[in-house]
């Protein structure tokens, strides 16, 4: 069979098949109906993601710089997502005791020391913890638009390898928290620190 | 143009297309419904477009390639199903008497397309090149093993109905 023949054949057979198809009924309708479910579906799941950045826009931290010890600027980083879904629930993250994991410019954490190094955040809107050495306390605040403040109360200040919790809070402008980590996030996006749950 | 301007005058057309392209009535309906539905949602899009059809055709085809990748697809039901009203298929009577058309649900899907777009839709290669994503040079390979595929079917059958 030459190529002619056969091309001309499948011609003729998709013309076949094609003038064999019935009339689909109300094919306008179903499509333009179709598109708007759609359409409210996509505006459901945009109303549920917009819920999530305000959340996580209200756990974000005043603007700061970063810790006193770190001079390498770092590439900004991408606002993580919190896991909660309202102002609510990210208090409710964010409430408890952390210890710190990782902190910019900051080297032995992990040694001893007299207390453990542990940042309360409780949910009436203070803050107490030790920095090893001392008792430290203050107040904070996470706003609808995702202003956070930080007060330090008056310390005792026992010179030892202070854990700098104080100038994390200071630093942050944001938060991310989860069950298990809490990390802050300076304005540039930088991460001045990671914290995990203190069991 | 508008939407439901284009949609009355084409959109039986693209359930023709997208029989040819799938060889089930009910796939092409839904093939046809996908793409009249994206082409809705960015009307304004495809109203720009040089010639809105070919945009339009360009969303069935590629819709009919995804799904032919997955092992299941997402269909977007706009209406409730009616237990009580059955569609004949028309590919039964197809299937029956040609035995191109049967040769046809061998090819790969992405040779298929290209046979219709070619045959039926009387596309230039570059053009279809162009709907698929893919180089000239890709298209004419896939025709040509398509058109080889067929030729061997079809030689075959011939042989088989000379046999006793």
């Amino acid at each position: 069979m030459s190529k002619t023949e056969l091309e001309e054949d499948l011609r003729a057979t998709f013309d076949r098949a094609a003038a064999s198809v019935p009339p689909a009924p109300n094919l306008m309708s179903r499509a333009t109906d179709g598109a708007r479910q759609a359409q409210r579906r996509t505006y459901v799941a945009t109303g549920a993601a917009v819920a999530a950045v305000a959340v996580i826009a209200s756990a974000g931290f005043a603007l700061g710089g970063g810790l006193g010890g770190s001079t390498v600027p770092q590439p900004a980083a991408p606002a993580p997502a919190v896991s909660s879904a309202t102002p609510l629930a990210v208090s409710e993250q964010l409430a408890g005791t952390w210890r710190p994991l990782k902190m910019d410019g900051v080297n032995g954490l992990k040694t001893a020391r007299p207390d453990n190094p542990t940042l309360t955040f409780n949910s009436d809107g203070t803050w107490t913890g030790s920095d090893g050495c001392n008792g430290i306390s203050g107040t904070f605040t996470i706003g609808q638009r995702g202003e956070f403040t930080g007060t330090a109360g008056n310390q005792r200040l026992i010179e030892c390898a202070n854990v700098p919790h104080t100038a994390v809070l200071q630093a942050a402008r944001r938060i991310a928290a989860d069950r298990t980590t809490l990390k802050f996030y300076a304005a540039d996006g930088r991460e001045v620190a990671i914290y995990a749950r203190a069991r | 143009m508008e939407f439901e301007e284009y949609a009355s005058a084409r959109g039986q057309e693209l359930v023709r297309l997208g029989f040819t392209i799938c060889g089930d009535y009910q796939r092409a309906e839904d093939l046809a419904q996908i793409a009249l539905m994206q082409a809705f949602r960015s009307w304004r899009k495809v109203q720009r477009a040089d010639d809105p059809h070919t945009y339009v055709r360009r969303i069935l085809v590629n819709s009919y390639l995804s799904m032919t990748r997955r092992r299941s697809f997402t269909e977007a039901p706009a209406a409730d199903l009616d237990p009580d009203h059955t569609v004949p298929d028309p590919a039964n009577d197809i299937v029956a008497s040609d035995d191109l058309w049967r040769a046809l649900a061998t090819l790969s899907a992405r040779e298929r397309v290209v046979l219709v777009l070619r045959y039926y839709q009387d596309l230039d290669d570059r053009t279809i090149a162009e709907l698929l994503g893919i180089k000239p040079s890709s298209v004419r390979s896939l025709a040509s093993r398509a058109l080889g595929t067929l030729r061997k079917a079809r030689e075959s059958h011939r042989v088989d109905e000379r046999l006793p």
